[in-house]
């Protein structure tokens, strides 16, 4: 195990360095970021002075060894629109992101698993339809529709909750839902299947035939084995929302770096993409590899292969 | 288990429903709502009006606009003119700034050198015009200008040119002056949270008196239109920027919000090729596509009114505006027709464009265009519609990519006809239009050194008529903003679409 783990944190280093790359190219490709800067009908000498200043007028290969030899001390350079260590500003937003990434996976696992084992126990009943038919829903509703349409119905026409914003606990639950509901939508249907699909292994037909409580049954040995794929989906969703919360978090002006992350991008702000990027990769790697020891622990076959 | 999670959400409902009152704004707080956010506390380096509008109330300038787009006097007491490079300006004593450091003449001199030869600045490139400025006593500098500078007062006056605090930058480095910003201007720093909210709350050494409505304003970022709007119906915020025509009817009809409208100085225009080889060379087809276009049903029609047909680049409000060129235009589809047919495009020859237009810049651009698009086709002008969403625009745009006829807005902060009018000379036009013309050439540069006022109006207006003639730009409409604001609240919009908090209050 413990050099597994040491195999995939090295495998870090060379995915960093192709990750960040690749940004740098399509950001150098995507256009003139001093065209962002200066107003539209700036003259030409204007924009000349100003790319000379911030040294964009070198060549690609210049200013991307420039970057990595920065990264490789710690600095990744500064934001082109903020004037300020971009580093900095990607950790300023982390937490936000953090926090709404973790309730919203609570949400989606507390949502998720039981509806997931009530439809496999009521295999066929009207509920495992019902429940089926609202992941369907779950899995094709927009995120900015289902967004709006809360902030419509629970904050304007009934103020139950903060309309949008980052505070406490109540500013919370609506774009946590608007995230969860499409990730429970994904976990339900999964932890149902897998469910049924050990129901029907012999181990727990032996585990009914000694007497054990249908509940016994269930939890203890059924489910445990059903959540290698719950793992799995988790982890997969997990970058996505750290980086990928975009919508959620425009529609509710949440202050994360999703929002951070596309206002660099509209801006050609390179040192703020590379920063969110990179820190982004290092999030995704380590979730990845966090979901790896997890399929360990539950099922310790994984790690005997 | 299931009904344990159950009970777990139910409580959780129950407790949001009996703290919903907590959202409940406090009166002497004023929440503005922006659609982006602050993009730094240098008050020299943003060109971006949310910036501004925080700014604006933290600062002191030598002059400021009020809400009509005059200059009157704030740190300046007045000024005189030396030689028609040098001005000299006597600055008001007493003045400090929020860390109780006084204002001086130093800082005067150390904010506009910066401006005028940092080249790393986004307002460098106004302010390059400045040669030297110079300490005469604590309470006294002259500028001088490299070239005679009739809009000098405008240069003073626009953003940019905000005193910053000599001492405390240089005691304390950048860094720590932008995370802790001082100004010397009626309200002061709090605290910022990147996209989500600044906070400023009023200066109690305010030179020219403390505000003592407001306790606190806060500037929130919310980037979505229908969030700005829920957040003004529940009361959360008491104003919102940006609002389109479809929420109108949902902020008139709610009890308590109204909507209120106030110009801009953005107009929408077409950008027209006139190089040599183009068919938009040739001033027949260019006054043909104009005549095409019934500006008013797109400004009052698809728009709702939010703009006025214009045929001048200058907006009304600017130095220099031509008043007979503004409410106007030209709409005539059979004389476009017969235009067309004169230049050549008869018999089964078509006229056939490529039209640039941004996609979810200005309100409602792309569906402008394609009005545009369709009003083209009825006189028979085949046009390839290309919508761009505005990087890859302003990518094309800024590297001269345009190709017969592009739509761009655009606005003046400098609010001088010098401007704007820059267009049509013929090295500024080189290689985006290729117009050229000698008469509007020689103007433009006669005026930009002419200090006399009302010479220097009639030479703009004489350019902005020619320019109405040959058309390199056709200029569509004059942008109006739109402003949700809680009935609580006394607000009135400015052409510059500046917040100014002094002029905002409790009804």
């Amino acid at each position: 195990m413990k050099e597994y783990l040491c195999r995939r944190i090295l495998q870090i280093i060379p995915v960093l360095f192709i990750i960040s790359f690749a940004v740098f190219v399509l950001i150098y490709v995507a256009g003139d970021p001093v065209a962002m800067m200066l107003p539209s009908d700036a003259t030409d000498a204007d924009r000349a002075v100003l790319r000379t200043a911030l040294g964009l007028d070198r060549p690609f290969l210049e200013q991307y060894g420039i970057f990595l030899s920065n990264m490789m001390k710690g600095n990744l350079g500064r934001s082109f629109r903020y004037r300020e260590d971009a580093l900095g500003i990607v950790f300023e937003r982390l937490p936000a992101t953090l926090e709404l990434a973790s309730f919203s996976m609570l949400l989606a696992v507390v949502i998720g698993i039981p509806f997931g084992i009530w439809s496999a126990k009521a295999r066929n009943s009207f509920m495992d339809i019902f429940i089926t038919g609202v992941s369907v829903l779950g899995r094709a509703m927009p995120s900015f529709w289902l967004g709006i349409m809360l902030i419509l119905f629970l904050a304007v026409k009934n103020p139950l909750f903060p309309v949008s914003g980052r505070g406490g606990l109540e500013h919370l639950i609506l774009p946590g839902f608007t995230l969860a509901f499409g990730i429970a939508a994904q976990i339900t249907p999964l932890v149902r299947s897998s469910m049924l699909e050990i129901l029907q292994q012999d181990y727990i037909r032996t585990a009914r035939s000694k007497g054990l409580a249908e509940r016994v049954v269930i939890y203890k040995h059924a489910f445990r084995n059903a959540l290698v794929p719950v793992v799995a989906i988790m982890a997969v969703q997990i970058p996505g929302l750290i980086g990928g919360a975009l919508i959620t978090e425009t529609v509710f002006s949440w202050p994360g770096l999703g929002q951070l992350v596309i206002q660099a991008i509209y801006g050609l702000d390179m040192a703020i993409v590379q920063a969110a990027v990179l820190v982004i990769a290092l999030v995704t790697i380590f979730f990845s590899l966090l979901a790896d020891v997890l399929y360990c622990l539950i099922d310790p076959r994984i790690q005997q292969r | 288990m299931t009904g344990k999670v159950l009970k777990f959400f139910a409580a959780a409902f129950l407790l949001m429903f009996f703290s919903g009152s907590s959202f409940a704004a406090n009166e002497r707080i004023l929440t503005i709502a922006m659609g982006s956010d602050v993009l730094t506390f240098d008050a020299q380096n943003h060109l971006n009006t949310s910036t501004d509008c925080v700014l604006n109330n933290m600062t002191n300038m030598l002059y400021r606009k009020d809400a009509n787009a005059e200059m009157v006097p704030e740190l300046a007491l007045g000024h005189e003119q030396i030689n028609e490079k040098v001005w000299r300006f006597k600055i008001r004593e007493g003045v400090t700034f929020h860390n109780g450091d006084p204002l001086t003449a130093e800082d005067v001199k150390f904010s506009f050198l910066r401006a005028a030869t940092d080249t790393t600045l986004k307002e460098y490139p106004y302010f390059k015009v400045i040669k030297d400025v110079r300490v005469v006593d604590d309470y006294t500098v002259d500028i001088e200008t490299f070239e005679p500078l009739p809009t000098l007062l405008r240069l003073v006056s626009k953003a940019g040119a905000d005193i910053l605090p000599k001492k405390y930058i240089e005691t304390n480095g950048w860094d720590h002056f932008l995370k802790n910003p001082v100004y010397s201007g009626q309200f002061e720093f709090v605290s910022w949270v990147r996209d989500d909210r600044v906070v400023i709350k009023p200066y109690e050494g305010y030179w020219g008196g403390m505000n003592t409505e407001w306790d606190e304003v806060h500037f929130r970022v919310i980037p979505e239109v229908s969030t700005r709007v829920g957040e003004l119906l529940t009361g959360g915020v008491d104003i919102i920027y940006n609002v389109s025509p479809n929420e109108w009817t949902r902020i008139g009809n709610n009890k308590g919000t109204s909507l209120v409208n106030g110009e801009t100085t953005r107009i929408m225009l077409l950008v027209m090729r006139c190089t040599e080889g183009t068919p938009t060379a040739d001033k027949r087809v260019r006054e043909a596509i104009d005549f095409a276009i019934e500006n008013k049903v797109l400004a009052d029609v698809l728009l709702s009114g939010s703009g006025t047909p214009t045929r001048t680049r200058v907006s009304r409000g600017v130095t220099g505006f031509d008043p007979s060129l503004y409410n106007t235009y030209c709409y005539d589809p059979e004389r476009s027709k017969k235009l067309l047919a004169e230049a050549g495009y008869k018999d089964g020859k078509t006229l056939e464009i490529t039209f640039t237009a941004p996609r979810g810049r200005y309100l409602m651009d792309s569906e402008v265009a394609q009005m545009i698009a369709g009003m083209l086709e009825e006189v028979g002008i085949k046009v390839r519609l290309e919508l761009l969403e505005w990087t890859s625009f302003n990518s094309l745009y800024v590297a001269k990519k345009n190709r017969e006829m592009l739509m761009i807005g655009l606005a003046d902060n400098y609010f001088d006809a010098n401007y704007p009018l820059i267009h049509y000379t013929k090295d500024r036009a080189k290689g985006e239009t290729d117009f050229s013309n000698d008469e509007a050439d020689s103007l433009y540069k006669i005026a930009a050194k002419n200090m006399n006022h009302e010479e220097r109006v009639a030479q703009y207006q004489r350019i902005q008529q020619i320019a109405a003639e040959e058309r390199p730009h056709i200029a569509l409409y004059q942008l109006k903003a739109n402003y949700g604001v809680n009935d609580r609240i006394l607000f009135v919009p400015r052409i510059d679409e500046l917040s100014r908090i002094e002029e905002i209050h409790r009804k």
